[in-house]
């Protein structure tokens, strides 16, 4: 198999690289771990409040709706890139391809699967359409096992866990790294409770929950008014090696605030930080007003534990040095952007280093790379919205895109 | 948002090119961001006029430079733009295929929010490294240090661009023996590009750092100098400071040079300064109207390495339309039916795309429509026909057809904007036989002729169903159809019908509930 360029990553990045492409004329083949594309978007919910509150999450319906109309975009989900060598026309690459597990014109969403499954996370539904997919790198049956409980759950025939994965060999002349993040993970800060403390959520889970209509505040006693956020959660924090801003927790925190209490004028939000990040175009007029409905402390919690009441407690240095502890109904976590899981194969794979903060390839805003015909877009770089991946990839492609006419050219002399 | 009657006809008298020349580009300059691009430009084999920028050494081929020219007016459309140039000997008149606004940043020193003037003690940003050039402040007093302070967002916000020069200047004089430096501000912008490591090694290296809640810090300005007084917001404890220099942070705004490219694309937002409509659909270097471009500060990006970005996006979107084949191939555009036109001009000054023109009659512009079918759903006399859709191929006479066959009596009419509810409606799940869907290029193409004629076909509701304020990507064709819905709904009060029978509902893409909400609660209320 040929393509212009071969892209790694589904998410928003990787999608509109591969989108831009196809505008100026080239093919483009998308490689995706997963089974869905999208990746974190697929999962974030749309923050209006009556008013578009310019998430950017709605980017990756558009993008997929562009690529899907497209026939110069091919988009090969649950696949990865087993090997990379560079030639002198490109690359030649090969990728393990796995066939859908769950066939899609058959599944009607019934979730007879999901019930059975074993393992948590294994089979769920697409954020698109409701139907099941599968992640085959969760799935027992592919990590060895011999679990069949889908299959034999499942009344119409969906389930195909016998089809072998293939190795495709694919020769691209230049390659778009678009593999993003992997949000922080709050049991390496232990003290703020996550997974010990009831109460205690990340940003982005209750993103998704908000997503799939699973959040209420609930009521009576139990309902949820006092919100906190804490801001900063795996960024700014060079004791573990984040020694830089995740720039989009701030906006991404006032965007939930004000979402919440658009929906739920009773909710009242206080945000723990070090610094509002607010400087993008329009933020006054946008969120300027949800940063005055919040309560802004200037404090990094020591510690979030259980209250006497049940429940959350955060615990902070407030005026002259003195410790408060204070009640809250709910405490969210704005987890930080950091380097993407398969950053360390890709660098092995592509002999490129990883930058100063750990992300992928150069410092600073640069889509190029240390490898001529190899390019990175989006989060996979450095910390990004959904708005600067979307710029990102889009110079990312027009970079590409330039690379593909310098070797065309070559080729025609 | 300006409604649309306010707004003035944009480009009088102009009708869309017969003959196009997509290679010659006009670069509103001023910097070396203009220079760059042209020279880019010109390697690409463009034709580029600069605006702004003095010819340098080096005369490059394929850029005519007009140093002290400024652009006074457009009309016309991508490929085939009338502009008028103000310069030093007159006006020049160009036929120009694209214009990009690459201008620099309006650079604002902040003196008077502080209450201070401009003094040698007392320096703007921009002014740091001339002064830096010239002065030796590690041996200009003997023995004694010197301090050197820094505004920055101390007052009235600040930006991660211009945290990194003041970090550029606090890096400089660190190099330097007997220099102390400090930066006040409230709320630091490390969300760039190595701004965190760079804050935490100044700050390692002495520079110390007061961040201000509530109260912030005064200033004694004599012709001594300026004195600093303040209680140090972690220990309490008050504070003076009178340093040898004040460095005073600035605002950045986009490029005053934008008024005739806002007023030639309708769609700009009013009181915005940016050529891009808020509308989140606008991230990179396109505007609104086609063969517009903003670069940098002209659409609020300020960071150096992201201005770069910005130009090798511009270069590749000016190759788009010269793609083969080109973008808008097997996409007709509006027809306008010229016995029904009668020159009102409805559809020139609505379009937010600035596609329409005209000449003995109204004239869609193949190369800048859209195909969001607002024009359509405009005119008073129904003489536009949109034939071929953008994305998903939904047309106007599609959506007439479509109209036609699903609006049976007892159903619920939903029209469907294809870039949110459409999507949403997927996953939705929504099992109500009652239900026909329309699917639109966008809200703003439903008119108030389609829901009254499903309305007397039968239904027994109408929903109609597009994006968030704010979000349209025809800039406000969602405003239009939740006007026109709103406008029904009086009609109908009036006429003893119950309005609830016709709602407007703002959906997007991944919010399905929303949608199916809005339907059950349509269908409970005709009840």
């Amino acid at each position: 198999m040929e393509t212009d360029a071969l892209i790694v990553g589904a998410g928003v990045a990787g999608l509109w690289s591969a989108w831009e492409l196809a505008l100026h004329g080239a093919t483009a083949t998308i490689v995706e771990a997963a089974p869905y594309p999208g990746g974190h978007v697929a999962r974030f919910c749309c923050k209006a409040t009556g008013r578009c509150q310019k998430c950017g999450a709605c980017l990756l319906e558009d993008v997929l709706r562009k690529v899907r109309g497209s026939d110069r975009i091919t988009t090969l989900l649950g696949s990865t890139v087993l090997e990379a060598s560079d030639t002198d026309r490109g690359f030649d690459l090969t990728l393990l391809c796995r066939p859908p597990r769950i066939f899609p014109d058959r599944c009607d969403g019934c979730g007879a699967c999901t019930d059975v499954c074993p393992v948590p996370g294994a089979l769920v539904q697409s954020p698109f359409d409701r139907r099941m997919v599968l992640d085959q790198q969760r799935c027992l049956r592919f990590q060895g096992g011999e679990c069949r409980a889908c299959e034999e759950a499942c009344t119409r025939g969906a389930v195909n866990l016998d089809m072998p994965a293939q190795k495709i060999p694919v020769s691209a002349s230049a390659v778009v790294l678009a593999a993003g993040f992997r949000p922080f993970d709050p049991l390496e800060k232990p003290r703020l409770g996550y997974g010990r403390v009831p109460g205690v959520v990340t940003a982005a889970e209750l993103d998704e929950l908000i997503r799939t209509d699973k959040w209420f505040p609930g009521a009576g006693a139990s309902r949820t008014r006092s919100v906190a956020f804490i801001q900063c959660v795996g960024s700014r924090d060079a004791k573990i090696g984040r020694n830089y801003c995740s720039r989009v927790c701030c906006g991404y925190a006032l965007r939930l605030a004000r979402l919440l209490r658009s929906r739920y004028p009773d909710i009242e939000p206080t945000m723990f930080y070090m610094d509002i990040q607010s400087f993008e175009r329009d933020f006054e007029a946008r969120l300027g007003e949800a940063a005055r409905e919040a309560r802004l402390i200037r404090s990094m919690p020591a510690e979030i534990r259980t209250g006497s009441d049940g429940r959350p407690e955060v615990v902070y240095e407030g005026m002259d040095e003195k410790r408060v502890a204070e009640p809250y109904d709910m405490v969210v976590l704005s987890v930080g952007i950091s380097p993407g899981q398969s950053l360390g194969n890709l660098c092995s794979t592509f002999g490129i280093d990883l930058n100063s903060d750990g992300f992928l390839g150069p410092d600073g805003e640069a889509v190029t790379t240390s490898q001529d015909g190899l390019f990175v877009a989006g989060a996979v770089q450095a910390p990004r919205s959904i708005e600067d991946s979307v710029s990102h990839a889009i110079k990312a492609a027009a970079a590409a895109d330039r690379y593909l006419r310098r070797m065309a050219n070559r080729e025609k002399q | 948002m300006k409604t649309p009657v306010e707004q003035p006809i944009p480009l009088g008298g102009a009708a869309p090119p017969e003959e196009r020349n997509l290679r010659k580009v006009l670069v509103l300059g001023g910097d070396r961001v203009g220079l760059e691009l042209a020279e880019r430009l010109a390697a690409e084999g463009f034709e580029v006029v600069l605006l702004g920028q003095a010819q340098n050494g080096s005369g490059t081929g394929g850029v005519t430079f007009v140093p002290h020219g400024r652009l006074s007016e457009v009309r016309g459309f991508l490929g085939g733009f009338d502009v008028t140039l103000s310069a030093q000997n007159g006006r020049i008149r160009e036929r120009i295929g694209h214009i990009i606004a690459a201008a620099p940043a309006e650079v604002a020193p902040k003196f008077s929010a502080y209450g201070l003037s401009r003094t040698d003690g007392a320096l703007a940003l921009s002014e740091f490294p001339e002064w830096i050039a010239r002065s030796d402040p590690s041996t200009s007093r003997d023995g004694k240090w010197f301090h050197a302070a820094f505004l920055c967002g101390l007052e009235a916000g600040s930006h991660p661009a211009v945290f990194s020069r003041v970090l550029d200047a606090v890096e400089q004089l660190g190099q330097l023996q007997n220099v102390q430096t400090y930066v006040f501000t409230r709320h630091l912008k490390v969300a760039g590009a190595d701004l965190e490591r760079r804050y935490r090694e100044s700050r390692e290296r002495g520079t110390l750092y007061f961040k201000f809640d509530e109260q912030g810090c005064a200033f004694e300005q004599t012709p001594e100098g300026v004195k600093m007084v303040f209680s140090d917001p972690l220990l309490g404890r008050e504070m003076e400071l009178s340093p040898n220099l004040l460095v005073v942070d600035e605002d950045l705004l986009p490029p005053a040079s934008l008024e005739p490219l806002l007023r030639a694309i309708p769609a700009s937002p009013a009181g915005s300064p940016f050529l891009q409509p808020e509308s989140t659909r606008f991230c990179g270097v396109e505007t609104a109207k086609a063969g517009i471009y903003a670069v940098g500060p002209s659409r609020g990006v300020f960071a150096p390495d992201l201005i770069v970005g910005d130009v090798e996006a511009v270069v590749a979107a000016l190759r788009k339309p010269l793609s083969e084949p080109a973008p808008w191939t097997g996409l007709s555009a509006p027809e306008v039916d010229p016995e029904k036109c009668t020159m009102c001009l409805t559809c020139v000054r609505i379009c937010p795309h600035g596609a329409m023109g005209f000449r003995d009659r109204a004239l869609a512009d193949p190369f800048s429509c859209v195909r969001c079918g607002i024009c359509a759903a405009e005119c008073p006399m129904k003489a536009i026909v949109l034939l071929g859709g953008v994305e998903g191929n939904e047309t106007k006479a599609q959506v007439d057809r479509d109209l036609a066959r699903v609006s049976a009596p007892g159903k619920i009419v939903a029209f469907l904007c294809s870039r949110s509810a459409t999507d949403a409606l997927e996953s939705a799940g929504i099992a109500s036989d009652h239900l026909s869907v329309v699917k639109v290029p966008c809200a703003g193409t439903v008119s108030t002729s389609h829901i009254l004629t499903a309305l007397r076909e039968g239904a027994r509701g109408v929903l109609v169903a597009g994006c968030f304020k704010g979000n349209c990507a025809s800039v406000y064709g969602t405003a239009l159809a939740s006007e026109r819905v709103a406008e029904i709904t009086r009609v109908l009060g009036s006429a003893g019908i119950d309005p609830a029978r016709v709602q407007y509902a703002p959906v997007a893409s991944n919010t399905p509930g929303t949608l199916a909400r809005a339907v059950r609660e349509l269908e409970e209320s005709l009840v």
